[in-house]
């Protein structure tokens, strides 16, 4: 899946499900979520059950670092990692 | 979708029921009464190899699957009657999965056989003085030396198992200045660390074989081989072992609610009030009526989320549900149990009474039910 699609499908769950009161929020792909308080510990709980549904990944133990939730690059970056060492599995 | 069990899962359960029946119970009124661990049990519990279930066989473990645990698990707290033991063993088993999942190889090689044997006792340190609901706000903290340890200070409050663990699974702030997410770490404190120390177990009005008290952190030094995953992942691991808990401990509450159902039932089956048993009466049929749609609606709920979880998914909304449902309807189960009894509900001799005041702390620990009706609301969108 290309990394911008990735990217976008992200963003549309971040605000839509994460930003309920602030839609219009813009913030960038390089933006830290966590220190904009956009994402916080409840909000990967949420994200994480999207992203595991949407992209057919298991993010482990070994996956759940700060640094990878702390953007939608990284983020998006992670879910790559991940579907390609599922598919060399 | 086929909800029945394999001839080994109802061979562990009855084996299970079995021996907790003719192992577990006596001298419980006394232990309640006196709020004493029962150490003995425990070593039972630990020969009949119940902690080591769910773990890989190379740690000592039985490598059975989630539901199969969660199934034991169930089974040992229908037969087992005090409440505090099976919690005790059910965070011995909760401390070994944040290891399994988290540890390093040599941390699963050096604790998860404990963890097993039973040998040591394990606790996890997240809530403090100030700080329940809102655990990431905790306080403790845990700075880096010029040598590499980490020096941790602060106070852990309601520990469970506490007063008696040999090892702790303790979260800290190892970095205030960020958010939750990457300023939190876990670490694995052992009780020979200078500057750990446990307080004497706390009274409670219910649990009272369970031992509750407060960790206190004075400079207590740890080396870093005993950081559990990697340094700001604290607030993470916390999110995962939330939700397995809440996968894993309603597996007890269903156990007690069928129990309590049952002896409601030869109860209300055996007493007489104005010419008949009271079970014909509508107002006690219902109540128990009751009792086994709660039950059987729970059990839907805990299977399917562990079901998901051996399927590698998540299940954070199904375990929140399940835990919200299944801890309130132990505590409507135990207090319409007690009624249903009349006055010998209400008399420490026919145990009803243990089992409401053993439920009252379901809807408090695991996050309160309060925490759990805002999770799912946040799930749903709102």
């Amino acid at each position: 899946m290309e990394n911008t699609k990735t990217e976008e499908i992200i963003r549309e769950f971040i605000t839509v499900n994460l930003l309920v009161e602030q839609k219009d929020l813009l913030f960038s792909d390089h933006e830290s979520l966590i220190d904009s308080g956009i994402i916080d510990s409840f909000g990967i709980m949420a994200l994480l059950g999207f992203l595991e549904e949407k992209f057919a990944i298991k993010v482990d133990g070994a996956d759940l670092l700060p640094e990878n939730f702390d953007s939608i690059i990284t983020i998006s970056s992670m879910v790559g990692q991940i579907v390609n060492r599922q598919s060399e599995a | 979708m086929d909800f029945s069990y394999t001839d080994e899962q109802l061979d562990l359960r009855d084996s299970i029921i079995k021996f907790s029946g003719q192992e577990l119970n006596d001298d419980l009124a006394e232990h309640d009464k006196n709020g004493r661990f029962p150490m003995d049990k425990w070593k039972k519990c630990a020969d009949m190899q119940i902690m080591a279930l769910p773990f890989p066989e190379e740690y000592g473990g039985h490598g059975a699957n989630f539901l199969t645990t969660v199934l034991s698990y169930n089974a040992l707290a229908y037969a087992c009657k005090d409440a505090g033991l099976v919690h005790a063993i059910g965070t011995q088993i909760l401390c070994g999965f944040q290891i399994l999942h988290f540890g390093s190889d040599r941390q699963k090689q050096d604790f998860l056989p404990l963890v097993c044997s039973g040998e040591k006792i394990f606790a996890q340190a997240i809530t403090e003085p100030d700080s329940g609901s809102d655990a990431l706000s905790m306080r403790t903290k845990a700075e880096k030396a010029a040598d590499g340890r980490y020096v941790l200070n602060g106070t852990k409050m309601f520990i469970t198992n506490g007063p008696i663990a040999d090892v702790v699974v303790v979260f800290a702030l190892t970095d205030p200045a960020k958010k939750t997410l990457g300023g939190i770490s876990c670490f694995i404190v052992e009780k020979e660390f200078a500057g750990f120390g446990r307080s004497k177990p706390l009274e409670k009005m219910g649990l009272k074989t369970l031992q509750n008290g407060e960790l206190v952190f004075e400079d207590c030094h740890v080396p870093p081989t005993h950081l559990l995953g990697r340094e700001g992942q604290g607030a993470l691991i916390f999110n995962e072992s939330m939700e397995l808990e809440r996968c894993f401990l309603p597996a007890a509450h269903l156990g007690t609610m069928e129990r309590v159902t049952e002896k409601c039932v030869r109860y209300v089956n055996e007493r007489n009030a104005f010419g008949h048993t009271i079970g014909k009466f509508q107002a006690v049929a219902h109540k128990i009526a009751q009792m086994k749609v709660n039950i059987e609606l729970g059990k839907l709920m805990l299977h399917k989320a562990a079901a998901l979880k051996d399927q590698k998914k998540r299940a954070s909304l199904e375990a929140s549900i399940g835990k919200l449902f299944i801890s309130e309807c132990l505590k409507k189960t135990c207090l319409d149990a007690v009624q249903i009894h009349g006055g010998y509900g209400f008399m420490t001799e026919y145990e009803i009474e243990r089992d409401l005041r053993d439920s009252i702390a379901a809807t408090i620990y695991s996050g309160t039910s309060e925490m759990q009706y805002n999770m799912i609301s946040k799930m749903m969108g709102l």
